[in-house]
């Protein structure tokens, strides 16, 4: 890689060389459960602190443990991470060791004092959730009035010199509003917008009114392409996440970082990314629930967890042959991997089919038919919990076919 | 030695269509037909002309300064 993409590239992109010695270059971590916000599509289920969250001691000792892994990029999430009262403890631990901070949040609590007082601290950047305009993104997130507040915290951060960035949910309410919400937030001054679709996961397995159906892939692509060519030339990189894909006519142009060539390269739980839960669980991805927790850093040691444990490895020890449904035989099988773990582990009950993918859903489209979820199982109730949803495959209705007619179908 | 992450599978971007496509020794695209090596010379070869022009851009803009 030429030195001058090198520099450009954020601290959280993963190279080859990191990919081969599994150096857990972004890692997540909730510090908390306790949330000010009671959003619809929670996978967590936030709002009281877990039982048996780490002290202090435990978490700072874990921040040295990070760092011993490589890691460069530890991102603080909740619950809300901000109602952890030794939080910037941990903020100055992790800058003390090297590594970058940044913290996602609601920001509904976000105050001119908690953003000077994080400052101080070393926190580098924040994340803001906005998701949707004025009264459906307070519908989302559970409180009347989190919108402005969220906009206002947003404005704060980019006062005190922070990196600003929206992260936003793309949904049934979401969507009709996405390039509104690219306006309010390059007015706001944000220079990034991480882009994930809401995931069947926790409060929102509740709400499967809410989740995205596996055709509107063909109205999600061509928008995410038209926004990032749009919100480039405007300041505004977009960051599709790893559920967001894949490949279609548009892969290249939602992903890429200076470089036309780069693409989904299937996911990377587990390989270059970590999800710490509260209570020191260790898991692959933040997403994840309870099936690929490798372990807990009161009981081992992160290294030990992080390089031995089964649950940790599902994503490298993964083949086409553990695939099934559509993605086993599907043409980019080899190198996609059925995309994101989380979205179809939380849709289909397990990894290796996932049917929110615009090569599948244009697939589908050139034979005339396309893919509905119908939910067959309800999620218990627990913290990143999932219920369990049934494919059914039907005939497009005439007046929604996008069919181009010449398209060569390559899948079987 | 230790066990690596998944190297990821590489692919070609096609410039026909700008879909990726396999490295599976095919010459056309599977998805639009397009010879992928002709595609990428003119697509090169578009590169280089928007290139000279912006350079013929820039140069006009200094004369007249
Ligand atoms: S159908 Fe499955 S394997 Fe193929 S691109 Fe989509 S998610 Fe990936
Ligand atoms: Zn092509």
């Amino acid at each position: 890689m030429d030195a001058r993409r090198a520099e450009a590239l954020p601290v959280r992109y993963a190279g080859l060389d990191d990919i081969v010695k599994r150096v857990p270059v972004s890692v997540v971590w909730e510090i908390t459960l306790a949330c000010d916000l009671a959003c619809s599509h929670c996978g967590s289920r936030a709002g009281r602190r877990r039982r048996d969250e780490l002290s202090t001691a435990e978490a700072l000792d874990l921040v040295g443990q990070i760092a011993e892994l490589g890691a460069r990029d530890v991102g603080l999430i909740g619950g809300e991470a901000y109602l952890r009262k030794d939080w910037l403890e941990i903020v100055a631990a992790i800058r003390a060791a090297g590594m970058r901070c940044d913290l996602q949040t609601g920001g509904r609590n976000l105050s001119e004092a908690r953003v000077a007082a994080a400052a101080a601290a070393g926190l580098c950047g924040v994340g803001i959730s906005i998701d949707g305009i004025g009264a459906t993104h307070d519908k989302v997130r559970g409180v009347p009035g989190s919108y402005e507040l969220a906009l206002a915290a947003l404005r704060r951060v980019r006062a005190h010199g922070l990196s600003s960035a929206v992260n936003s949910q793309i949904n049934a309410y979401t969507l009709p509003q996405l390039r509104e919400m690219m306006d309010v937030i390059i007015d706001a001054g944000a220079t990034n917008w991480q882009l994930a679709i809401t995931t069947a996961m926790g409060n929102a397995a509740d709400h499967p009114e809410m989740l995205l159906q596996p055709w509107q892939m063909l109205e999600v692509m061509p928008l995410l392409a038209e926004l990032a060519v749009e919100g480039r030339e405007r300041g505004l990189f977009l960051q599709p996440a790893s559920n967001v894909g894949y490949f279609g006519p548009h892969e290249s142009t939602i992903r890429n970082v200076l470089d036309p060539e780069i693409f989904f390269h299937g996911c990377n739980a587990g390989d270059t990314v970590m999800g710490i839960e509260a209570d020191g669980t260790i898991k692959g991805c933040p997403g994840l629930g309870a099936d690929y927790a490798g372990g807990n850093v009161r009981e081992r040691r992160l290294k030990d967890i992080w390089e031995n444990s089964a649950p940790i490895a599902f994503n490298r020890r993964r083949t086409v042959e553990d695939l099934w449904g559509f993605c086993r035989t599907c043409y980019y099988a080899e190198t996609c991997m059925a995309g994101c773990t989380w979205t179809s582990h939380a849709l289909m009950g397990r990894a290796g089919n996932n049917p929110m993918c615009h090569h599948r859903a244009l697939e589908m489209d050139a034979r005339g038919l396309r893919e509905r979820l119908v939910k067959v199982r309800d999620a218990p109730g627990r913290s990143f919990d999932n219920g369990e949803f049934e494919i059914v495959v039907e005939p497009v209705p005439p007046a929604a076919s996008t069919r181009v007619p010449d398209r060569i179908a390559v899948n079987g | 030695m230790a066990e690596t992450g998944r190297i990821p599978v590489p692919l070609r971007l096609c410039r026909g269509c700008r879909r990726f496509v396999n490295l599976d020794g095919r010459e056309d695209c599977v998805f639009c037909g397009a010879d992928l090596a002709a595609a990428e010379a003119e697509h090169e070869a578009n590169l280089a002309e928007m290139r000279r022009a912006a350079d013929a851009l820039r140069e006009a803009l200094a004369g007249l300064r």
